[in-house]
This record gives structure tokens, C-alpha cells and sequence, in this order.
């Protein structure tokens, strides 16, 4: 929210108040100036006189700005002066052009000693048209080649760098111009933007960056160990039948597909030396992934964090949001006309909530609300208790059920179940809303979202501890590959199960909407439960990715038909949404949760994997160790042979194998985190004063104002001959054309007039 | 990367690729895009700085920009004169500000001045009751538009002087952070 050097200038601005204060004598100090340049015209407008007393104030405070605001009060200054019409206009113009001026100076000193790339960045971030943007880069770079011109080495080299840069910067868009990363879909997501707006476009980026995840993760397990595999493949007994695309077992069972079919051997070509070491290969090229995409998904959770989070005590109702965030993406036009419809009805709502606000329930009415909310938290607990029991009972009895019966199908029970699990559950926790009262409809959003997560991650929980805990001690040959084949049949019952969905589901939904029943309408795109549908898939596939390395492309291909298949299905089946669905806070908060329970849960069950298991003894790349991880120790045992790899063993030992190194990390982290959470509630109380500090100026200005005002009556009140002849004065041009008898008088109001300004 | 244009020189290029969040693809695809509003008026030559305009009208009946309630404010305010009449300069500026790149600031500046239809540098009643005029295409009443706009003061005026300073329209988007994914237009 804040950044760094903009917290400085806040902190800068709190001791410069009392001069601002200073600054208002000098203001009207104007009064007697203008006086003097202009002595026929005496009387000044009030609010004119204002407007110079601001824009002194502005040119005050704005001098101790970051140079980058410094542009907003050059132009307030610049309309200022605009406004600021008639004979007065010269001198107060001539001073507010030298004050531009300056500043322009000012901005192009502060932009000369920047590296070229946070000058770039300045110099785009500037509110001017692009004629003065393009004059200001001329100016700066005329002045940093007049700069320094003796140092000539020292140019040549930050020249030859600034090139350097600078054409790093051009490759760098031309590569990803190449890879089309950003425009992929992008036809396509303008046009679902233009019908249904920023909301629902949020699910389909949140796809398309999950996309990006499998991409990565595939080009990295395929470079590094599908391709080495295959080069010393065996041959592959086993029948094909089609059946194996939903089993996943049979004929794929011996491919580079599972864990059981990698080698555990060093793989050696043609003598030349280099070995290739299947083990270290397999676990590193995991861990790397992981690694990259936990890093990634921090970094991506820290910038939607600064971006979208508020603090929480300066919420408001967000009727002004509603007026200043309309959806601009939104282009075709009967969704603007839609959208428009549907806004007049929020702020209807939202005006009536306002005035609905102090109505406080009665004990009766609050009883019966708190006891719906208690049912129905213990119904969906409930609920979600009952589908994992069920789980891990059939998957238990599953193993005895495929041991008598042959039929290579009947595998697919546990996936049929779970899937019809995650399509029915979340259905019917959406109906609960019709006992349920909430305050807010957020609260309502919120609570769904919490209960279809918990029944997510409790399958998953259950399944990965039968998995860990049954199949792997179950002593059944190569238990890794069954693991593996097992979540490749959940994830392509899901997927098939969300085609059926899309195809005959929200279909149907459709035709009944529109012949049989007309008053329920088109349905609205559920964005909650989609995204979690697809966390729940990613989730799945990082598991998977240790058991069968190819579970990235196939989550690829299916993110890639899902796309397609759903914007045909939005096109056809939806309307736009009715109400405003706050996507930015939507989208840091399911971040967030690919983060945590996701992503974390995947390390702990990988962590478990390594640490604690036995590997099988007849299959895959860590056969007849006694855990995962001997392979690591095994190749540390070699290196500490080697005179040249001592570092190393020794980086292995004291910082990765040992306590007292996380120990201490542990501590620092704690402390810095303590640090910046104070920091954090320093700078809360900070803005919450000089919020207050804002109102108490605006009320200063008013008053001052007010006075003004009162001032110029009484005067006009004291002196209203005066006026009279000061005006026909400015008819005149010649104040020595009249009398005598005209001008004493005139001379003497006019001194009288200038001592009551040097007086006030 | 060797592109064989001849439209624009090098520098030009450069201080288009400086000054705009795009890259040197999405600047000539976005002089086509200017070019194809009036292929008789926009020459194909620029490297001699032509002063070429191309009318409101032309600019208003762009798919992205055509059935936008603010087209004309959004017009008028890029435009270097005020009326609409946008140069191949004042269209790069203004995709580019409402291109996702663009960062919170710029972007509540410009939408600042959009609102602000008498151009006063503050968003007053008047401002505001235009605004939810144009939003809502005439479905809410007289009485419901001055209590939306009475409400709106309410929530975002900070110094209390009945009208909204560029300040404040700042501050009341800082606790939207919705704002910086609708003030968008892709093209």
C-alpha cells in the first residue's frame, strides 16, 4: 500500500505542518501587492483569493514531495492559473509559470543520477501527455551527456551498460513476444471480458496462470527425466487396450509414465564418462520444481497482498465504490446495458441497507438465526465427516474387492465416488442459503467457501494418509506406481466429470430455465466453486508429480480443453453477474489458499514420502534403499571422498543437516517478522492521525474562509461610497478625468484601504 | 530485431517504447488499429511528424470504446485540445494508461479527471450526479441520484469541504482494490 519512499514523505510531511500555517500571513500579503499593480481594482474575489491562498500552500508542501507528485501540483498549479482570469492574471501567472518551471527543473535533476530502468519507469508513471513525456526524456538525456564530460572512461562504460541493459530489456520482450505468453487467449479473454466483466475473467486467468505451473513443470521433468530415460528404455511387454486411459494401469503401467519404470542405475553413453545419475536426477528435478513453484507462488501472493489488501478499520460500505469502479473491459453491448440495469439495483440496495442499518433484531429473532447457523455448521461438519469415513472405508475395502475380482474396471470405483462426492456436496451446501440468514451477503460467500474447502482437503487428507499409511506399508510390489495410477484416475474422473458438467449439467439448467420454469432464468458462473475445483486439481497433481512425472502434461492438456470447453459453455448457458463480486480480494484470498493448504499440505505428504518410507525393492530409480533420502546421503558419503567437492559436504553438514542453523534462522526470521509487525502498527496509528489531521484542516480552511468572508462584508459595509467610486474608476482609464473634489477622496480611501490590508 | 517498417524512425520508436507501457509489436499493432479508424486521413509515413487528428466521432465508434458510458469524457480528456480529436500521440497515451501495466496512480489520476466533468479539478456534486447519471442510464430517480451523490461525499470527503480533491478520490481508491483491474481496457 505504501511504498518505501512514500512513507518517508508522509514522515516529512508531519514536521512540515506548522509551516504551512507560516505560509498563510505571506498569502495575504498578496493583497497589498496586487493593490499596487493593479490600484483600480480593489475589489478582489473571495474565492479567487483562496484559490492563490491554496495554491501557496500547495507549492509549499509540494517542494518536500517526491518528485513524482510533484507533476500533480505543477498541473493543480497550472489549472490554477487558468482560473485565475482577469487583471490579475499577469503577475500571479508569471509566478506560477517560474514555479512550473522550477519544478520542471527539479524533476529533470531528479531523474538524471537513475538508472535507465527506474528512469524509464518515471518518466511512464508521469500524468502528461506523451508530447511532454518525449520532451522531458530529451532534456534529461541532453543534461546527462553534458554532465560529465571529462570522465570519459566512465561514460563509455555506463553507455556501453545503459546499452547492454537496454538491449536485455528489448530481447526480453521480443523472447516473450516469441512465446506469446501474455497473448495467449488473449481475443478470447477480451471478449468474455466484454460480456460478462472482470469477475468471471478473473477464473479464467487464475486457469491460464495454472497453466503456466504444468508448462514449467513439464519442460523441466521431461527435459531432465523422461529424455534420459527413454534413451535406455526396455521393451514394453504389456497388451494395449483403450481401457488404459481411464485406469491408467495395464500397458502404461511399464512407460515413462510411473515411478516404477525409471532405472536406478547411473545411465552411461558410449564411454564417455559423464554418468547420469537416475536417483539424484529424479529426486533434485522434483525438489526443483517444487522449489520454483513455491517461490513463485510467494511472490505472486506478496504482490496481490500489497495490491489488494485493505486495512480493515478504514472499511466502508462501498457505495463509492460502486460509482468510481465501473467495469471498463466490459464492451459488448448488451452487457453494458445488462450491467447498468444491475447496478441501479445495488445502489437501490445498498441505499436501503443504509437506511435499514439501525434496525437491531429482537432476543427471539437472533435466537433462531444463531441456532440456523449452529445446525447448519453442524450438518456441513457432519456432512463432510461422513463422505471422508466413507472414503477411506471404500478405499479400504477396494484393495480386498480388486483382489477377487479380475475385472481391470472396477478400479475406477474409488475416483466414481470421490468425484460424485466434490459434484454433490458443494451442491448441496449452496442450498443451506435458503435457511440461512446472513447480515452481509459476503459473509454468505465466505462461509460456502470455508465449508467446500474443508471438504476438499479432508478427501484429500484421508487419501494420502491410506495412500502413505496403507499402500506403502501394504508390502504390495512397486506400491509408488499403484499411488501414482491412483491419482491419475481421480484427476481424469474429475476432468470427466466436469465436461459432463458443463455439457449436460448447466445444459439442462439452461433449458429448464428458459421453457419449463422462466422465473429462475440463466444461471450466473459459480466462480468460487470453479476455482476451487481447479485448486483441487493442482493439488492432486503436485502430490502425483512424485509417483508419476508426466502428471503435468496431462493436467495441461486437460487445463487446456477445460478452457475451451467452459467459455463455450459460458457463452451459451450464463448471463453476466448480478452482483458486484470483489475479484481482486477473490483472487489474493484463493492465492492464498493454493499457497497453504495446498501447496503446504503437498510438501508435508512429499516430506513424509522421502523421510519416512521404504521404497519398493523391485522397481523405480530408489530400489533396495531403506528410505528416499539414503540416496542423497549415499551421494554425500561419495563426494566427502572427492578433495574437490569438501564445500559441499560442508555447506550439507553444518547448514542443512544440522539444528542449530535453523535454530538460529528460526530466531532471526521471528525477530525481523515481530519488527515489521510493529513497524506495520506504528505506521496504522500513524495514517489514523493524519486522517484525523485532513479534517481538521478541511474544517481550518472553512473557518478561514468563513472569516474571510465576514472580513470583506464589514469592509464592504464600512467603505460602500468607496466601491461606488473605485468601480468607476475601472471604467475610466484616466483616474485624474474626474474632479478634484473626486480624486482627494479617492487617494485618501484607497490609503485607508491599503492600511486595513497591512493591518489584517 | 530487424523489423523492415518504415512508419516510424528508430528514435521514434524508442521514445514511443520509453514513454508507453507497450512493446514495439503492440505500438504498430495499435497504429494499424489508429490507422483503420480513418485510412484516407492517417498517412503511412510518419517519421516526418505529420499533425493528423482523427475526429470524436471516428474515435468513439471503436468496438472497445463504443458502448462506454465515459467514451466522450475519456475522449476529451486524453485529447490535447479537449474536444475529443485524438492525435496518433493522445491514442498511444491513452490505451497505454489503460493498459494493465499502468500503475494505481496513474491511473486514479486520469480517472480523476474523467469524472471530473467541468474540468475544475474537483469532483463536486454536479460532477457526481452527471456521473450516476451516466451509470445508470436514467433508472433511479432525481431524489435516489442527490442521496447516492450525498452519500458518496459522506464516505469519501476527507477535509469536509462538500467536494472531492484529488486527495480524496486517492484515498477512497486505495480501499478499492478492484479499481486497478476494472480501469482497463484491453485492445
Amino acid at each position: 500500500m505504501l511504498s518505501g519512499d512514500r512513507v518517508n514523505e508522509i514522515v516529512v510531511e508531519v514536521e512540515n505542518v506548522p509551516p504551512r500555517v507560516e505560509s498563510l500571513p505571506s498569502s495575504i500579503q498578496i493583497f497589498p501587492e496586487k493593490s499596487r499593480v493593479n490600484p483600480t481594482f480593489g475589489m478582489v474575489s473571495s474565492i479567487s483569493d483562496i484559490d492563490v491562498i491554496d495554491s501557496q500552500v500547495c507549492r509549499h508542501s509540494s517542494d518536500t514531495k517526491h518528485h513524482q507528485l510533484l507533476q500533480f501540483s505543477a498541473s493543480l498549479t497550472d489549472s490554477l492559473s487558468q482560473t485565475l482570469h482577469g487583471p490579475e492574471g499577469p503577475g500571479t501567472d508569471a509566478s506560477c509559470a517560474s514555479a512550473e518551471a522550477s519544478q520542471g527543473q527539479k524533476l529533470i535533476a531528479s531523474l538524471i543520477p537513475m538508472t535507465s530502468r527506474d528512469r524509464i519507469k518515471t518518466i511512464r508513471n508521469q500524468p502528461r501527455t506523451m508530447e511532454e513525456k518525449r520532451k522531458l526524456r530529451k532534456a534529461v538525456d541532453k543534461e546527462r551527456s553534458k554532465q560529465c564530460p571529462q570522465t570519459l572512461e566512465l561514460r563509455c562504460c555506463a553507455q556501453c551498460l545503459n546499452s547492454c541493459s537496454r538491449g536485455f530489456r528489448r530481447s526480453r520482450n521480443g523472447v516473450s513476444e516469441l512465446l506469446n505468453t501474455t497473448s495467449l487467449w488473449q481475443k478470447t479473454l477480451k471478449v468474455i471480458g466484454g460480456k460478462f466483466g472482470t469477475s468471471v475473467l478473473s477464473y479464467f486467468n487464475f486457469l491460464k496462470w495454472l497453466l503456466k505451473f504444468n508448462i514449467f513443470s513439464f519442460i523441466v521433468n521431461f527435459s531432465f527425466l523422461v529424455i534420459p530415460q527413454l534413451t535406455v528404455a526396455e521393451k514394453n511387454t504389456l497388451p494395449f487396450t483403450g481401457l488404459e486411459f481411464f485406469t491408467g494401469a495395464g500397458y502404461f503401467r511399464d512407460t515413462v509414465m510411473y515411478y516404477g519404470f525409471y532405472t536406478n542405475s547411473s545411465i552411461r553413453h558410449g564411454g564417455s564418462g559423464i554418468s547420469y545419475n537416475m536417483q539424484l536426477a529424479y529426486l533434485f528435478t522434483i525438489g526443483a520444481c517444487l522449489i520454483i513453484c513455491f517461490f513463485s507462488l510467494l511472490f505472486s501472493m506478496a504482490k496481490y497482498f500489497r495490491n489488494n489488501f485493505i486495512n480493515p478499520h478504514i472499511y466502508s460500505r462501498g457505495i463509492a465504490k460502486l460509482i468510481f469502479c465501473w467495469d471498463f473491459t466490459v464492451t459488448h453491448e448488451k452487457a453494458v446495458k445488462l450491467k447498468q440495469k444491475n447496478l441501479s439495483t445495488e445502489i437501490r440496495e445498498n441505499l436501503s441497507e443504509i437506511r435499514l442499518e439501525n434496525t437491531k433484531l429482537t432476543f427471539h429473532q437472533q435466537l433462531t438465526r444463531l441456532s440456523a447457523h449452529v445446525a447448519a455448521w453442524l450438518v456441513s461438519t457432519g456432512v463432510a465427516i461422513a463422505c471422508c469415513v466413507a472414503v477411506y472405508y471404500l478405499a479400504e475395502y477396494n484393495s480386498e474387492f480388486l483382489k477377487t475380482h479380475r475385472n481391470p474396471g472396477a478400479v475406477l470405483l474409488l475416483p466414481f465416488l470421490v468425484s460424485c462426492i466434490n459434484l454433490a456436496v458443494p451442491r448441496f451446501y449452496s442450498m443451506f442459503r435458503l435457511v440461512e440468514r446472513f447480515e452481509l451477503p459476503r459473509h454468505q460467500v465466505y462461509v460456502l467457501l470455508i465449508r467446500n474447502i474443508f471438504l476438499k482437503i479432508s478427501i484429500i487428507g484421508i487419501l494420502c494418509y491410506y495412500w502413505l499409511n496403507i499402500v506403502a506399508l501394504s508390502g504390495e510390489e512397486c506400491w509408488e506406481t499403484l499411488i501414482g495410477q491412483e491419482i491419475y484416475r481421480l484427476l481424469l474422473m474429475d476432468f470427466v466429470f466436469s465436461l459432463a458438467d458443463s455439457f449436460l449439467g448447466e445444459f439442462l439448467r439452461r433449458i429448464i430455465g428458459k421453457r419449463f420454469i422462466t422465473s429462475l432464468g440463466l444461471q450466473e458462473f459459480d466462480i468460487a466453486r470453479n476455482v476451487l475445483e481447479l485448486i483441487y486439481a493442482q493439488t492432486l497433481v503436485w502430490i502425483g508429480m512424485f509417483f508419476c512425472p508426466l502428471l503435468p502434461f496431462i493436467q495441461m492438456i486437460t487445463l487446456f480443453i477445460m478452457f475451451y470447453v467452459k467459455n463455450v459453455s459460458l457463452m451459451v448457458n450464463f448471463q453476466p453477474p448480478s452482483k458486484a463480486w470483489r475479484a481482486s480480494q477473490m483472487m489474493t484470498f484463493f492465492i492464498f489458499l493454493l499457497f497453504f493448504p495446498s501447496f503446504t499440505g503437498v510438501l508435508c505428504t512429499l516430506a513424509i514420502t522421502i523421510w519416512r518410507l521404504k521404497p519398493s525393492a523391485d522397481c523405480g530409480p530408489f530400489r533396495g534403499l531403506p528410505a528416499f533420502i539414503h540416496s542423497v546421503y549415499g551421494w554425500i558419503d561419495t563426494l566427502s571422498g572427492r578433495p574437490g567437492y569438501r564445500w559441499v559436504v560442508w555447506i550439507y553438514h553444518n547448514l542443512i543437516g544440522s539444528v542449530h542453523f535453523f535454530f538460529i534462522l528460526t530466531l532471526i526470521v521471528l525477530i525481523i517478522t515481530y519488527l515489521y509487525w510493529q513497524i506495520t502498527e506504528g505506521r496504522k496509528i500513524m495514517i489514523r492521525l493524519l486522517h484525523e489531521q485532513i479534517i481538521n484542516e478541511g474544517k481550518d480552511k472553512m473557518f478561514l474562509i468563513e472569516k474571510l468572508v465576514k472580513l470583506q462584508d464589514t469592509e464592504k459595509r464600512a467603505n460602500p461610497s468607496a466601491l461606488i467610486l473605485e468601480r468607476r474608476e475601472v471604467e475610466q482609464q484616466d483616474p485624474f478625468d474626474l474632479g478634484e473634489q473626486a480624486a482627494v477622496p479617492d487617494l485618501r480611501l484607497r490609503q485607508s484601504f491599503q492600511d486595513d490590508n497591512s493591518k489584517a | 530485431m530487424g523489423n523492415k517498417q518504415t512508419i516510424f524512425t528508430h528514435e521514434q520508436l524508442e521514445a514511443y517504447q520509453d514513454c508507453t507501457f507497450f512493446t514495439r509489436k503492440e505500438i504498430m499493432r495499435l497504429f494499424y488499429r489508429y490507422q483503420d479508424l480513418a485510412p484516407q486521413l492517417v498517412p503511412l509515413d510518419y517519421t516526418s511528424c505529420p499533425d493528423v487528428k482523427v475526429p470524436y466521432e471516428l474515435i468513439g465508434s471503436m468496438p472497445e470504446l463504443k458502448d462506454n458510458p465515459f467514451r466522450q469524457r475519456i475522449a476529451q480528456v486524453f485529447s490535447q485540445a479537449g474536444d475529443g480529436h485524438m492525435t496518433l500521440d493522445d491514442f498511444l497515451d491513452m490505451f497505454s494508461v489503460m493498459s494493465e501495466m499502468a500503475p494505481r496512480d496513474l491511473k486514479a489520476y486520469y480517472a480523476f479527471k474523467i469524472y471530473d466533468f467541468n474540468d475544475d479539478d474537483y469532483i463536486c456534486a454536479g460532477d457526481l450526479e452527471q456521473t450516476v447519471t451516466k451509470l445508470t442510464r436514467g433508472e433511479l430517480s432525481a431524489e435516489e441520484v442527490s442521496l447516492v451523490c450525498e452519500k458518496v461525499l459522506d464516505e469519501a470527503d476527507g477535509d469536509h469541504d462538500g467536494r472531492l480533491s484529488l486527495e480524496d478520490f486517492q484515498n477512497m481508491i486505495l480501499r478499492a482494490p478492484d479499481f486497478l483491474s476494472t480501469f482497463h481496457i484491453r485492445i
